[in-house]
C-alpha cells in the first residue's frame, strides 16, 4: 500500500510525554500523512507538534476521544486517500502493528482492521484485572452487537475509504469502541482482527483506561442503544 | 381549607402563571398542563376523591396512587431532559468539530519529512 495515502489519526488528550517519540517513529517508516487532534488539551499540545511535520486539529473544548477520532475522519474525508490509521497518543501502541492492520485493507479482504492485544503470543502483557474486565467487555459488546471479539477496547485500527465514509462516532466518549461494532455489523462492513502488542508501563499505570471508566462505558452503552 | 391545602394550591396557582407567561405554541403541551393543573387542583381541594380512584386501582390509599404516578413523571421527565442534552450534545460536537477543522493547522512543508526534528514553517 501507497504510504502517501495513508493517513494515522492519533487522539491527544493531555499526553505530552511521548507523544513526539510516536509521530518521529511513524515518519521514520514513512508514514507521513499525520492527523493530530487535540481533544481540548489544558496542556499544550501545538508547543510539542509544532516542529515535526503533522496536521494539527485542536477541539476548542475536551469532547472524547470518540469524538476526536470522528473529527480525524470528517477532515481526512476531504481528503485523497486510501487508509486511515487510528492510533492512541499514549505510547501503548506499536508503530511495527500497523504493517500488519494495513495488510487486509490492502488485499480488499477487509474493510477495517481492528487490533486485539489477545492474539498472537502477547497474551500475557495484559494485567490480571484488565483482562477480567476486557473479557466482560466482549461478551457485553456480543449481547449489544451481535459481534464477539476477542478484544473489546482496542484504538489501533486501520479503515478503508469506504469504512470511513460508513461509520460515524455518535459516542464522544469511550463507549464510541462498542459504537464501532455497531456500525460494522448495520453497514455490512467486513472486519479482520489483527494481533497487536500493548505496552503497559507499571511506571506510569494512568495509560489507557482506568477500570472505573469500564463502568461509564457500559452505562453510555445502554444510553446509546436506548436512544439511538 | 387547612394549611397544606393552601401551601398546594398557590404552588399549583405559581405553576399555572408560569406556564401561562411563557405558552408553548404545541397544542399537546397546553392540553397536558391544562389536564394536570385542573387534576392537580380537583386533588387538592377534594382529596378524597383520590381514594376513589385509587381503590378502583387496586392501590390501597390516593396519597399512594399520587406517589406512583409522580414516580413515573418524575422518570418520564429525567429522560425527556436526557434526550435533549444529548441533542445539545451533538450539536455542540458538531459546531466544535467544524470549527477545529476550519482550523486545521498544517505543520512543516512535504520537504523535510526526512528529517522531522527539523523546525519547521507553518503552511
Amino acid at each position: 500500500m501507497n504510504k502517501d495515502k495513508v493517513y494515522i489519526i492519533i487522539p491527544v488528550y493531555n499526553e505530552t510525554l511521548l507523544l513526539r517519540d510516536i509521530v518521529t517513529q511513524l515518519l521514520v517508516q514513512s508514514y507521513s500523512n499525520i492527523v493530530i487532534i487535540d481533544d481540548g488539551s489544558t496542556l499544550n499540545i501545538r508547543e510539542i507538534v509544532t516542529t515535526l511535520p503533522v496536521i494539527y486539529i485542536r477541539h476548542a473544548v475536551n469532547l472524547g476521544q470518540g469524538a476526536a477520532l470522528q473529527t480525524g475522519f470528517e477532515y481526512v474525508k476531504k481528503l485523497n486517500f486510501d487508509a486511515v490509521v487510528t492510533f492512541d497518543g499514549d505510547g501503548q501502541h506499536s508503530v511495527d502493528d500497523i504493517a500488519s492492520l494495513l495488510y487486509y485493507i490492502d488485499d480488499g479482504s477487509a474493510d477495517i482492521s481492528l487490533g486485539s492485544r489477545f492474539l498472537g503470543n502477547n497474551k500475557n502483557q495484559v494485567p490480571f484485572v484488565r483482562s477480567v474486565i476486557l473479557q466482560i467487555a466482549r461478551h457485553i459488546n456480543l449481547i449489544f452487537s451481535g459481534l464477539l471479539l476477542s478484544d473489546a477496547h482496542n484504538g489501533l485500527r486501520a479503515l478503508n475509504k469506504k469504512a470511513v465514509d460508513l461509520i460515524h462516532f455518535s459516542e464522544n466518549r469511550m463507549a464510541h469502541a462498542s459504537e464501532i461494532l455497531f456500525q460494522i455489523k448495520k453497514n455490512h462492513l467486513r472486519f479482520k482482527e489483527v494481533p497487536m502488542d500493548i505496552k503497559y508501563d507499571p511506571t506510569s499505570p494512568k495509560k489507557g483506561q482506568s477500570s472505573i471508566d469500564s463502568v461509564k462505558i457500559l452505562f453510555d452503552l445502554v444510553l446509546h442503544k436506548l436512544f439511538e | 381549607m387547612n394549611g397544606i391545602q393552601i401551601v398546594l394550591l398557590t404552588g399549583t396557582l405559581l405553576l399555572a402563571i408560569y406556564f401561562i407567561i411563557r405558552i408553548k405554541k404545541r397544542v399537546i403541551d397546553i392540553i397536558f398542563m391544562s389536564i394536570v393543573i385542573v387534576c392537580a387542583t380537583v386533588f387538592i381541594l377534594w382529596p378524597d376523591a383520590t381514594n376513589v380512584i385509587a381503590h378502583r386501582l387496586g392501590v390501597g390509599r390516593g396519597t399512594d396512587l399520587i406517589f406512583y404516578l409522580s414516580v413515573l413523571l418524575f422518570w418520564f421527565v429525567v429522560l425527556k431532559l436526557y434526550i435533549r442534552i444529548r441533542r445539545l450534545e451533538q450539536v455542540f460536537t458538531d459546531i466544535v468539530r467544524k470549527d477545529a477543522i476550519e482550523k486545521a493547522d498544517h505543520f512543516s512543508s512535504k520537504d523535510n519529512i526526512n528529517n522531522p526534528l527539523d523546525s519547521g514553517e507553518k503552511l
